[in-house]
Order: C-alpha cells, then sequence, then structure tokens
C-alpha cells in the first residue's frame, strides 16, 4: 500500500460526496492507503480575487499540515491542486516570501519546508498506479461506452506552475478510460470552462457557459460525460437542467466522475458510488446492471 | 475580526494597498511592455465569447497607467480565471494575474465586493472552508446528509481563533 494524506478541500467534502465516497471506494482496490489530516482549511484559490497574500497563505498553511505528516498529499480537486501546487513553487523559488510564510505560520506552530509533491486523480492513476495496473483489475469492462471527457481549467492550466496533464491536448484520462474498455474521443470543446468561478457573481453566466459545451457533447452523441472536478462537476451534472434552460436546450447528458466510472470496471457496486447523487441522467447508462 | 475589517475599513487596509500598488507598477512597467497587442489572449478568452472581456485592452491600458479606471470597472469581475490567456501569451504577460491584482485592488479600496465573494470569505473566517456542510438530494429526491455515507468528519482548523487571528493580520496589517 501507498500512503497519502488526502486534502479534501472545500466543495468535496461538504456538498460532492460522490465523489469523496468513490474515491474511499476505488483507491484502496488499486493499493492506495488514505490518511485523514485533521485541522485543513480552505486551498484559498476562491479567495484570490480579494486577497492573493491570504490565498497563498492558506496554501502554506495545508502544506505545512501536511508535512508534519511526512506525507505526500493527493488532491482530488483541481482548483485546491493549483493552488497548493503554485504555493510550492513559490516556497521553493522565493526566499523571502517563505521567510514571511513561515513566520506567520509560527504562530499556529506550523512551518513548510517544501519536501512534498502533490498528485492530483488523473496522475494518480495514469502515473503513480500505472495503466497496468488498472488493467489487471478490470472486471466489468465499459464496452462501447462513447466517453467525452472534461479535465477542468485548473487541472491543464498554466504549464508554466507545473500542470498533472497537457495544457493543449490532455490524454491521460482518454488513456485511462481505454483500458477500461471505454471509447474516448476527443471533441472541439473538450478544453472549454464550465465557467463555476462566475457563479459567485455572476451565476446566469456561469451557467450558459455549462450549457453551451454540454449541448455541444449532446449533439456529438456521447453516451457520457466524465469529470474529475467538483466545482465541474456541480455545473454539470447538479445544475445541468438550469444550465440547459439558459441555452433553451433540453439537456440529458449522463455526467459521472472518473472514479464513478472507474469503480464500476473494477466490479465495484453501484450502491457504493454514490451514484444515487448524480443528477443527471446517469440511470440510462445501465452501468453496473450487467 | 469581522468582515468589515476586511474588505471597507480603509484606514487599516493602507498597507495592503501600498502592497497591491507595487505589485501593479511591476505589472505596469516590466511586463506589460512585452505585450504587443497580437491580441491571442482575447481569441481564446473564454469571458469574452459571453462577456465581451477583452485582456488585451486590460494590458494595454494598465501600461498607459489607467489603473484606477480598471479597478472601478465591472469588466475586471468577469474573469472565471481559466488561464488560457496566461497559457498561450507568447510574451508571457499572463493578464489573468493582471485581474487578480486589479480585483485586489478593489477590494483593497473598500469598493462593493460582488455577488457571493464576501460571503464565501465571512465563511472561511469563522469555520475555515468556503461552505459548510451541506444537506444534498439524490435523484430520487430524497435527502441525505454526510454521515449517511460513512463519511469521516470533515477537516477544519482545530484552533479557530488562532487560525482567524493569523488570516485577519494579512488582511489589516503587514506581518
Amino acid at each position: 500500500m501507498t500512503k497519502y494524506a488526502l486534502y479534501p478541500g472545500c466543495v468535496m467534502p461538504t456538498e460532492q460526496y460522490a465523489y469523496e465516497v468513490s474515491i474511499r471506494e476505488v483507491l484502496p482496490l488499486l493499493n492506495i492507503d488514505l490518511v485523514d489530516v485533521e485541522g485543513f482549511s480552505c486551498c484559498g484559490e476562491p479567495m484570490k480575487s480579494m486577497n492573493q497574500l491570504m490565498a497563498l497563505y492558506l496554501s502554506a498553511r495545508n502544506l505545512a499540515l501536511a508535512e508534519r505528516q511526512d506525507l505526500d498529499l493527493y488532491v482530488p480537486c483541481p482548483m485546491c491542486h493549483l493552488s497548493l501546487s503554485e504555493c510550492q513553487r513559490v516556497m521553493k523559488s522565493n526566499t523571502e516570501m517563505r521567510d514571511r510564510m513561515n513566520g506567520m505560520l509560527a504562530s499556529e506552530d506550523l512551518q513548510y519546508n517544501g519536501s512534498i509533491d502533490i498528485v492530483h486523480t488523473v496522475d494518480l492513476l495514469h502515473d503513480h498506479i500505472g495503466i497496468e495496473k488498472i488493467k489487471k483489475r478490470v472486471k466489468k469492462p465499459l464496452a462501447g461506452l462513447k466517453v467525452a471527457t472534461h479535465y477542468g481549467c485548473h487541472l491543464i492550466r498554466p504549464s508554466e506552475i507545473g500542470r498533472p496533464v497537457d495544457s493543449e491536448n490532455p490524454q491521460k484520462m482518454e488513456t485511462i478510460l481505454k483500458v477500461l474498455g471505454a471509447e474516448s474521443l476527443d471533441y472541439p470543446e473538450k478544453l472549454d470552462c464550465c465557467g463555476a468561478m462566475l457563479s459567485a457573481n455572476l451565476p446566469e453566466s456561469a451557467l450558459a457557459k455549462t450549457g453551451q459545451k454540454l449541448q455541444k457533447v449532446q449533439e456529438q452523441g456521447f453516451d457520457v460525460f466524465v469529470d474529475v472536478c467538483p466545482w465541474c462537476h456541480r455545473m454539470f451534472d447538479s445544475k445541468q437542467v438550469k444550465a440547459g434552460e439558459t441555452v433553451a436546450a433540453k439537456l440529458e447528458m449522463p455526467v459521472v466522475y472518473l472514479t464513478q466510472l472507474l469503480g464500476l470496471a473494477l466490479g465495484v457496486k453501484k450502491e457504493k458510488l454514490g451514484l444515487e447523487l448524480n443528477l443527471s441522467p446517469v440511470d440510462k447508462l445501465k452501468l453496473g446492471d450487467k | 475580526m469581522g468582515i468589515v475589517d476586511l474588505t471597507s475599513m480603509a484606514e487599516g487596509q493602507t498597507t495592503l494597498r501600498n502592497e497591491i500598488n507595487e505589485r501593479l507598477s511591476k505589472l505596469q512597467n516590466e511586463i506589460s511592455d512585452y505585450c504587443f497587442q497580437c491580441a491571442k489572449c482575447t481569441s481564446g478568452c473564454e469571458a469574452h465569447k459571453l462577456l465581451e472581456l477583452e485582456p488585451h485592452k486590460v494590458v494595454a491600458l494598465l501600461k498607459r497607467g489607467l489603473i484606477d479606471e480598471l479597478v472601478n470597472s465591472d469588466v475586471i469581475w468577469t474573469c472565471m480565471s481559466c488561464f488560457k490567456c496566461r497559457e498561450r501569451c507568447p510574451q508571457k504577460v499572463a493578464p489573468v494575474e493582471i485581474l487578480f491584482a486589479l480585483k485586489n485592488m478593489a477590494v483593497a479600496s473598500g469598493k462593493q465586493i460582488p455577488g457571493k465573494y464576501t460571503a464565501m470569505l465571512q465563511s472561511v473566517l469563522s469555520i475555515g472552508l468556503i461552505q459548510d456542510v451541506q444537506i444534498v438530494s439524490t435523484r430520487d429526491n430524497k435527502t441525505k446528509k454526510r454521515d449517511d455515507f460513512g463519511l469521516p468528519g470533515v477537516s477544519k482548523p482545530v484552533d479557530a481563533a488562532k487560525f482567524q487571528t493569523a488570516i485577519t493580520k494579512l488582511a489589516v496589517e503587514k506581518v
């Protein structure tokens, strides 16, 4: 078993339970041991528009907590992953800022020395666990399932900070889905944003972004839309009906987390993957019934 | 310290404003000079397609020193931080980072913060997370709590007072 500290962030543990349930169910089957750590806070990324320094401090604080456990950090949310990676980069390259942050962290008896690695679901599966190992564990291949993938902006850009997948042609999810037996195809809107960051101040526009992308995916005849971000999933799955209304389309696109689909392919019962929480019409996939 | 101190008490914010000003001057004097207005940022901008944000114009205005005008404009709040402009700029200008600095300045100057940002900040201050645990609905309209899935308690700052002191300091005084 390889041990990782799980950094849950805000959105997944307070609302997007399907992601957390499926992660905790599936990763141990692939010899990943997730360790819960007390005391984490928001990563700071949603605060960045208001106060970048606060965002940096919040990230440094979370990294310090993980470092104290001497564990690498598994971060399922791309937004948190970017915020923590960016902070990691600053703490390693800017000694003045590192000293300043560590000076503040001292009030909670914390400090960060930059020793830990940060992984996301996609690179954990693709690079650390490895395609071959996943292939060996597949029990119920997702034969013939046509899948559209959505990585989420924060997972693929900016590459300057070091992201787990390529910024203009991400293919790691496609590779994973292929060994699960599914058919994963590129589509023109693949890199489009879900709009979630606008939910705070321009919710209608945010929904329009979601609707526009999903409408195109539906028109192209995909069976299912797969994501790996709790913010994106909230838009594409939880708010799908409303998103459809903003573009005057009836959207009926099943949306699932990659970890849910992976679980089904590994033979996990669908009751254990939180599939009842997907508000999009996932029943029409007839997954897990075979 | 409450939300008022963090966002609208202009007196305590002088140091913070000076810091953001330094950041903006650096962006204005050093970085925006590299921009040759190719508009590659705008051609890919997610907010441009929907809300008429034009990152190359933001860079041009900054270069001309029209910082107050930008800080007072609503358009800086239409960026959805997709980072395409930063990724694709041939000159490494990163309009998205300029927009972050401008929004920070708007907040530090006591301008009205749009939408739910204040609520998120308030929540981070009180419980460390942008929202507390929610009751959710299943596809067949049953309500479920986090506990129903056998999930452990949510990780939050253990000593709330210490946590609040640290992040409040960041907003109102030089550390």
